[in-house]
């Protein structure tokens, strides 16, 4: 049988301002997995770093230590491949006052 | 026709299809039609259960707010902070549906076949659903409802035909008040256009408003004693493909009337021709994911 994977879509055209975050997704069957940011429109102002956390329970959460640039133009596409990462995923970031970008968050896990 | 042993075809091959069914450990538990579809165990993935994305043209922007905040179905131990991984019947893993973290948020699943026989169909599974457990508190109010719908189309040489679409929720709560009872509903909203090509148009089927309660709906479900102690239920919903009419609803020891039933029914639309999604939804009461879990799923026809 092929090793399972599924490509998940954690947040669609959300419009990040101030402290933002994807929606929790477990991920405890995936020995892998990459999360894609993608700007679906020109970002406002300064783009911050973004980083991975993970969870002991989908409420509390702590980086995993995985960062990466937001991405600066419309398109843009920013990347964080993961391994070793218990159950629960998702990413994070914090912008200036004034600042914003409208995100394609997806999720790719691999068994 | 008959066996040498002048038992009825028919019978036997009948009793043989209940003694394999009733042997097999994963599908015992079920009541399938003669046909089986689909059947759905999530420790083998998400078995074609995907996100119900919302129509759109030229920007997403124009997808409606009602279907823009769905996102991705996930595979899921019910992993709990203070009892760790509840598991699922007989496997590691469930199909979970969480809503975001605002009253009345909804998330939608969906599984897209077509038909190529018109007759009975059944859908079986088992499921359970809490709150976020944010709170050291029972939260049985917190969920505000769970349910299934069907979305149906007559084939394209059916004539005047139609787009059904049969709703049943079970309204756990409603602005703090536990309700505990089954719903339908017969409306949708109207369509509207999407983008500027005449393509494409959209409604919320699953608007606030316009649920229906079943008569002697009333059921009290076995949600137990705190946020993290889940038990599984069963529940299996039979639509008939032939009339578009539904046959029968039953939840655990409960069967109900169905017989002020209706589904949501527009004309066909001109690109859906002998569609048979299925779909399951989660809806939070108040500022609390909440979620829907599903062991397995069964779908069986009788053609």
């Amino acid at each position: 049988m092929l090793p399972e994977n599924i490509t998940a879509v954690v947040s669609r055209n959300e419009r990040w301002s101030g402290d933002a975050a994807s929606e929790p997704h477990e991920a405890g069957w995936a020995h892998e997995a990459v999360f894609f940011v993608r700007a679906l429109k020109d970002p406002v102002g300064k783009m911050p770093k973004g980083w991975v956390e993970i969870s002991p329970d989908g409420m509390h959460w702590v980086p995993e230590g995985t960062e990466f640039a937001m991405p600066l133009q419309r398109d843009g596409i920013a990347v964080a491949r993961l391994k070793g990462f218990g159950n629960w995923l998702r990413v994070a970031t914090r912008f200036e006052d004034g600042a914003e970008c409208t995100v394609l968050v997806t999720l790719h896990l691999k068994a | 026709m008959t066996t040498p042993f002048h038992f009825p075809m028919a019978k036997m091959t009948e009793a043989m299809r209940l003694a394999m069914l009733r042997a097999d450990p994963a599908l015992s538990r079920f009541d399938p039609l003669p046909r089986i579809l689909s059947f759905d165990d999530f420790s083998r993935g998400h078995c074609g259960w995907s996100q119900l994305v919302g129509n759109y043209e030229d920007s997403l922007d124009s997808m409606l707010p009602g279907y823009a905040q769905h996102s991705s179905a996930m595979l899921s131990t019910l992993g709990h902070w203070d009892a760790g991984s509840h598991g699922g019947m007989d496997s590691s893993y469930a199909l979970k549906i969480a809503t975001r973290a605002r009253p009345g948020a909804q998330n939608v699943a969906i599984k897209r076949h077509t038909f190529r026989r018109r007759g009975p169909i059944r859908f079986e599974l088992f499921f359970t659903f809490k709150p976020e457990a944010t709170e050291l508190k029972l939260s049985e109010t917190d969920v505000r409802s769970v349910g299934l719908l069907f979305d149906l189309q007559c084939g394209d040489r059916d004539g005047d035909g139609e787009r059904v679409m049969p709703h049943l929720r079970f309204l756990n709560a409603l602005d703090g008040k536990h309700l505990q009872k089954w719903q339908y509903k017969r409306e949708t909203t109207h369509l509207m256009p999407i983008g500027s090509e005449d393509k494409t148009v959209s409604h919320y089927h699953l608007a606030p408003g316009g649920w229906l309660d079943l008569p002697d709906g009333e059921q009290r479900l076995c949600y137990n004693e705190i946020p993290t102690k889940v038990n599984w239920s069963y529940l299996r919903f039979d639509f008939d493909l032939v009339s578009m009419k539904a046959l029968g609803l039953q939840c655990n020891d409960r069967s109900f009337d169905l017989s002020n039933f209706d589904s949501i029914r527009i004309p066909a639309m001109k690109n859906l021709w002998c569609m048979l999604n299925f779909c399951l939804f989660a809806e939070t009461d108040v500022a609390k994911r909440a979620f829907l879990y599903v062991d397995s799923i069964c779908i069986s026809g009788d053609f």
